[in-house]
């Protein structure tokens, strides 16, 4: 095997799959190695953790077919610390692995590739296949992936439910307090439900490279792949049920005001201060004959905060919130200003945010209220 | 099976390294053998290939070996993660809205297309005070369509389980004979495809397309109200499967001759073998509803949720269900048992909406609006009869339903003395009694409150 390529795209090939082999919890060492083969010009880089795997794709001059292993990490910090522009060769001997550049030289020790775990493939018989902006995609998805939960007792939360509801395209995630549903397209022809593990898309998300316009979601009933051009990773779907959360989401809500969203930003951060001996917990609270929308806490050893907006609203009612949630919520919020949706003390707050007058319909974020 | 695979891995630890084995090998459960067939199931999509690719041998002769016949292995992800919590998971229900996909689910499965939803069953159909004189017709019906109750006229507000009920009928005959005609149809679809027959210049085709029926379910006739010519169409269809014995089955959120603009002659053949109504359950039977809706998906839900529920949610019984979904969902999400939710509050404030109290100006406007007069008339001194039972009915409904005393009614409604009031309240009281005309009137009327 033989390869001879720029530095900065190998480097940047091995950047992107060195950061999915497993490391140290494996407890095969050649999950730590990146599999390197080349077929007839076309070089392919591989790692997996066995929940995921990404391969990537290199076009080469003057290469010779072969397989190898090496430990991808090490491997990757050699190859970034090389000189920039330099032509590198990586060639195969045996299990060992020579890397050179001009006055560079090493001698990876690495395995022969037949250990290395052949990559599970789409069912295509059942396979439903998606595309997307990537535009789309980022902003859809970075919208969500903060609602989901880290609690792996409840494995089908800690992913991102792709979902297909009268013919468009939804992702939702929600760890139980909170919950983030985005629109991602109109007019899908195929059903999907699938749970993604949010590790993995935070893995799509960092490897989308800059002339990638449009992504390929390729769906069976047990995993997902992402073609993104040079890189194609591909993932284990979460295997449970997602809640059935449509019904959780309040289709109108009896107290709606219309707020500036980084004075809300702002005032919700001062209130933070705050609340943090008391769980975070702060209180938004709608004034109808003052025209104020305030919101406080209250710290017995800090002291107090309170804030007020100017706003008009239709009736008086107060709701408690977490205060890092309701950040985190008002800042994936697209547009200048934004609705807060609210009943009573206990119905889920809703936040969508407004372009102009106008509600952005395609994402609605709700979050449960605190007991007070 | 499980010890059987036990001895299994344990021979395969012998021949696999020790890394390897417990990479690939945990987690792996013996799903089923049979015929020779083995289906393994393994917790990750990426193990299956491995096991498939390179130990698919290793694994046969083991299983050979433990005295189990191998042809072929199949392998699926399944997970011992699979069988965690029960409790967590919601199958998918039938819901009583019904969804497109199982539209066309039932027209794969009949090669007529019926428009019947195949997930309406009477089994699934609770039957209780509120709607045991209808069901029994459904069974009567049958077990002889055509006969005795020919035909079959169901009336009654909305979310009530009409749809539920002839869809069941229009099923179970399916079931007993396969060979039968069934078209289920919405009447406003009914008037659509007419038109749209017309427009084509095929209206004879049309005809002929209903004449072939054996079994027509009209659903939601009240719609047809000043559509003449399709009504006219109806009345021919009607005439022809009626003569033919074959059964027509209707149904309404009123009586016929309350529908504006019906022909007398339609609305008393309509009526011909009586007209059963679904009423508003009560309490008991809106628990039974419940229960049987967790017993058919296999949840436990505490009796002291559901009576909640049952207590509380007083509209009707899809928002009942709705309710009761939206509470098993919340429950799912949370991780907890529907009562705890409950005693969390969350469900409570969802439910707002039912709960909202209704105010006296509401209850004076709808029960005018309903008998198509303004309230300024309703509430004046016209001693008019049917003014003055308008009147009647307010304030009986703004003591029922609000509990207001006899002085504050007599404001309201703008007479001067509370026997007045105390006066009209007797006597729709009385009324209840016999006529029940007036006994739909008001529960039209309260539906429309909390609506």
């Amino acid at each position: 095997m033989e390869i001879n390529i720029v530095q900065e795209k190998l480097a940047k090939a091995l950047s992107i799959v060195s950061k999915v082999a497993a490391g140290a919890k494996a407890q095969l060492p050649i999950l730590n190695n990146v599999l390197i083969r080349v077929d007839d010009g076309k070089v392919s880089l591989t790692t997996t953790n066995l929940d995921m795997a990404v391969v990537s794709y290199l076009p080469v001059q003057n290469s010779q077919n072969g397989v190898v292993t090496v430990p991808a990490k090490l491997i990757a910090e050699f190859i970034s610390n090389l000189p920039r522009g330099e032509m590198v060769k990586l060639s195969a001997n045996g299990e060992k692995v020579v890397a050179e550049a001009k006055g560079f030289r090493s001698v990876i020790n690495g395995a022969l590739a037949d250990d290395f775990p052949e990559l599970p493939e789409i069912d295509e018989s059942k396979m439903m296949k998606i595309q997307i902006s990537v535009d789309d995609f980022k902003a859809g998805l970075s919208q969500v992936v903060g609602a989901a939960s880290v609690d792996t007792t409840r494995p089908a939360l800690t992913g991102v439910y792709f979902n297909t509801y009268e013919g468009s395209l939804y992702l939702a995630a929600t760890d139980g307090y909170r919950l983030a549903e985005r629109k991602l397209a109109e007019r899908v022809e195929t059903e999907v439900k699938a749970i993604v593990p949010v590790s993995s898309l935070k893995e799509v998300l960092s490897s989308i490279g800059e002339d990638v316009d449009e992504i390929e979601i390729l769906l069976d009933e047990t995993q997902v792949r992402f073609n993104l051009g040079e890189v194609e990773i591909t993932s284990k779907l979460i295997d449970g049920s997602f809640p059935d959360y449509r019904q959780l989401i309040p289709k109108e809500s009896d107290i709606t005001v219309e707020l500036d969203k980084s004075e809300m930003v702002r005032v919700t951060k001062l209130a933070a201060l705050f609340a943090k001996e008391v769980g975070g917990s702060i209180v938004c609270e709608t004034k109808v004959e003052e025209e104020v929308f305030v919101v406080a806490a209250i710290a017995n050893e800090f002291g107090e905060n309170s804030s007020e907006m100017k706003v008009k609203a239709n009736e008086d009612g107060k709701v408690t919130l977490n205060s890092r949630f309701l950040l985190d919520a008002v800042n994936v919020l697209d547009g200048k200003k934004l609705s807060f949706g609210f009943a009573n003390r206990l119905d889920p707050v809703v936040l969508k945010g407004l372009d102009g007058e106008k509600v952005i319909e395609n994402y609605v974020h709700i979050v449960m209220p605190l007991k007070s | 099976m499980t010890d059987i695979w036990k001895d299994v891995l344990a021979e395969i630890e012998q021949i696999v390294p020790g890394a390897q084995f417990s990479t690939w090998f945990t987690g792996s459960e013996l799903d089923s053998a049979e015929n020779g067939t083995v289906v393994i199931g393994v917790p990750n999509v990426f193990k299956i290939k491995q096991l498939q690719v390179k130990y698919n041998d290793i694994i046969k002769d083991a299983l050979i070996h433990n005295g189990i016949e191998v042809n072929s292995i199949d392998y699926k992800v399944s997970a011992t993660t699979k069988s965690r919590n029960n409790r967590n998971t919601i199958p998918p229900y039938p819901t009583t809205n019904e969804t497109p996909a199982t539209i066309k689910e039932s027209r794969l499965i009949n090669s007529f297309q019926t428009g019947l939803n195949p997930q309406y069953s009477l089994d699934n159909f609770v039957v209780c005070s509120n709607n045991d004189l209808a069901a029994s017709v459904a069974r009567n019906i049958i077990d002889a369509p055509g006969r005795k109750f020919n035909p079959f006229f169901l009336y009654g507000g909305p979310g009530l389980g009409k749809t539920h009920l002839v869809q069941a009928i229009g099923n179970e005959l399916l079931r007993r004979d396969a060979g039968l005609k069934i078209l289920y149809t919405p009447i406003s679809s009914f008037y659509a495809d007419f038109i749209k027959s017309l427009q084509n210049k095929k209206g004879d085709e049309f005809h002929q397309k209903f004449k072939k029926l054996d079994v027509l379910i009209i659903d939601d006739f009240q719609m047809i109200m000043n559509k003449d010519a399709s009504q006219a169409e109806f009345f021919d269809i009607f005439n022809d499967l009626y003569q033919l014995n074959k059964q027509i089955i209707v149904t309404s959120d009123r009586l016929p001759n309350q529908i504006k603009s019906v022909d007398e002659r339609l609305a008393s053949r309509l009526t011909w073998a009586g007209a059963y109504d679904l009423q508003l359950p009560q309490f008991e039977d809106k628990c039974a509803i419940l229960k049987s809706k967790a017993e058919y998906r296999g949840i436990e839900v505490e009796d002291e949720a559901i009576e909640y529920l049952a207590e509380n949610v007083k509209t009707n019984i899809r928002d009942l269900e709705g309710e009761f979904e939206r509470l098993l969902a919340v429950a799912d999400l949370k991780g907890m048992t529907p009562l705890q939710i409950i005693n969390e509050g969350y469900v409570s404030a969802s439910r707002g909406k039912h709960d909202k109290v209704v105010s006296a100006k509401q209850v004076v406007d709808k029960v005018a609006k309903f008998y198509q007069m303004t309230a300024k008339e309703m509430c004046s001194k016209s001693r008019v009869a049917h003014i003055k039972n308008a009147r009647q009915v307010a304030m009986y409904i703004l003591s029922k339903e609000l509990g207001m005393s006899t002085p504050k009614i007599a404001a309201e409604v703008g007479v001067k003395d509370h026997t007045t009031v105390m006066h009209g309240i007797k006597k729709i009281n009385e009324d209840l009694k016999l006529n029940f005309g007036l006994r739909d009137q008001i529960s039209a009327i309260r539906e429309k409150l909390y609506e």
